[in-house]
């Protein structure tokens, strides 16, 4: 009986994403002898938490054919908003009032604050028609700018232990924003699967005229997605700026990229209507643990953006080549 | 009660609970006078600094050229025994000390040709970087809650030695002049250059004639 790569080529395309991190992983632990400690995997794990909150986001994004480049601005903006109500709170000199905020109530205006910026990307982009790429290009900008006008330019720093517990602390002997980008990927996965929402997200990328022919409500399904894709970028921005005591004005830049990138990688067709959020969680695991070897192997900063690239490049041609014919 | 209703009431009610949960108020003026009472005095701290820690520490400052001869004999001998950082990294700080004859004056900084040693510059203008509040290692950064007041303490560091020390200086310097000086001075140690050191002065006088 002769057995050829053809026979397996199902399989192997199936797992591509988890027979590509195998391979990385076998590779770096070759390489270099602190990959497979626990140690660094926690480090990966915390890591990468930040990228799989923004890159669950924009997975739904990217299934309804759209694409967000504004989540790096609003996880600066969302941290910054957070981190500056909780530290300074908001003064009222003609009332002679001061309103504080609890963490409680900075987390709230964090995740409130990516909402409403990823609430009017969807308006910006279904009301006017605008392209999704130029709509959040201009959030980008926009949300940056507000950013270094919140902070003046400076970190807010010193926001206590309350605060910096979400990104350092540990629960059951797991990091904590390893449990919330956890949580975020189940709910997610049970939206995505189990819902009505889900399925016109699906339907939407697919094809948008046949899910309006069908009845779907087109505006409002994209508009929650870009909602939920800030969101989620501003629970990114929680995390990072809880971990680092700290929010920075240019915090998040360049996030969208690595975002992309994972949701990429993971599987998810930037044409929409095919991927999944455990695919991109895959991809995201791959750009970190990539991330992760270049450093532990001491690869120039130069060269780790290239060889992304170049992954990147790779992921996108095999995927291309996988569903020819589809 | 209908349906819609029911719905609205709920949401409202869980409005209520979050806001009660996220806010609380006070009176301006209160927080105001406790923000005031809390807050680092930079200024302050930089003052006792100079006048406790750093003035007395010069007096166990490295002489720069013997300082400059250990740096040739052996690097990273001379940076374990004698520099400070507050940050891990190649930039190191010396707290230094040197006699010598000045052979050039200008705007920025003068040239001070150590006795039996190499030339060094003495900056006079641009006062600027962490050089004198870490050379002497005297500070420790979990005094600071944060890193805005630290650097402030550098700011306000560098702006006594521009009133206290190179504005009296600059009055009476000229070429010729014999000085004794304190300083800091800023290495890499990786890419370490000792033909062009800099040095941050904290006390520079006439001797002589």
């Amino acid at each position: 009986m002769q057995i050829s790569l053809q026979t397996y080529r199902p399989v192997i395309l199936k797992f591509q994403s988890l027979i590509a991190l195998l391979l990385l992983c076998i590779t770096i632990g070759l390489l270099s002898d602190k990959f497979f400690t626990v140690a660094n995997g926690w480090n990966v794990l915390r890591q990468i938490s930040v990228n799989i909150c923004i890159s669950v986001g924009m997975t739904l994004v990217v299934l309804t054919a759209g694409i967000d480049l504004s989540v790096g601005s609003v996880l600066a903006l969302s941290g910054a908003i957070a981190a500056g109500l909780l530290r300074n709170g908001i003064e009222l000199p003609a009332n002679n009032l001061y309103i504080g905020f609890t963490v409680f109530g900075a987390i709230v205006a964090g995740i409130l604050t990516g909402s409403v910026l990823g609430w009017f990307n969807g308006w910006a982009i279904t009301r006017f028609k605008l392209p999704p790429f130029v709509a959040t290009l201009a959030m980008l900008t926009i949300a940056r700018g507000l950013t270094m006008l919140w902070t003046e330019g400076f970190p807010i720093t010193g926001l206590g232990d309350s605060f910096t517990f979400l990104g350092t602390g540990w629960f059951l002997g797991i990091p904590l924003p390893v449990w919330i980008s956890g949580g975020i990927v189940l709910v997610t996965v049970l939206l995505m699967d189990q819902t009505r929402f889900g399925r016109y997200v699906y339907a939407i990328g697919g094809s948008e005229s046949a899910a309006r022919l069908s009845g779907v409500n087109i505006n409002r399904i994209k508009i929650r997605v870009y909602t939920l894709a800030g969101a989620l970028a501003a629970v990114g921005g929680l995390l990072v700026t809880s971990r680092l005591d700290s929010a920075q004005p240019n915090a998040g830049t360049s996030y969208e990229l690595d975002s992309i990138a994972a949701v990429v990688i993971g599987g998810t067709s930037l044409s929409g209507g095919r991927g999944s959020i455990l695919g991109t969680v895959q991809g995201a695991v791959i750009i970190g643990v990539l991330n992760n070897g270049l450093v532990l192997l001491n690869v120039s900063p130069f060269w780790q953006q290239v060889v992304k690239g170049i992954v990147i490049l790779l992921a996108v041609i095999i995927d291309k080549s996988s569903t020819k014919g589809e | 009660m209908n349906k819609p209703g029911l719905k609205y009431g709920a949401l409202l009610l869980l409005l209520a609970v979050v806001v009660y949960h996220s806010v609380y108020f006070k009176k301006l003026d209160e927080v105001k006078a406790k923000g005031a009472r809390t807050q680092f005095d930079a200024t302050a701290y930089a003052d006792a600094f100079w006048k406790t820690k750093l003035l007395p520490a010069t007096t166990k400052a490295t002489d720069l050229n013997t300082l400059i001869q250990a740096l040739k004999t052996d690097k990273d001998q001379a940076f374990a025994a004698h520099s400070n950082a507050m940050s891990i990294g190649n930039i190191r700080y010396f707290l230094v000390k040197g006699q010598g004859k000045i052979t050039a004056v200008r705007d920025q900084d003068v040239t001070v040709s150590l006795t039996n040693g190499p030339d060094i510059i003495v900056a006079t203008e641009y006062i600027f970087g962490n050089a004198a509040r870490d050379a002497s290692g005297l500070i420790s950064l979990t005094e600071f809650t944060n890193t805005m007041d630290l650097n402030n303490v550098s700011a306000e560091i560098n702006q006594i030695i521009r009133k206290r020390v190179v504005v009296p200086f600059k009055t009476s310097v000229k070429t010729g002049m014999e000085v004794e000086f304190t300083g800091a001075i800023e290495l890499n140690q990786a890419h370490l250059h000792t033909e062009a050191i800099e040095v941050i002065p904290i006390s520079i006088r006439s001797v002589g004639t």
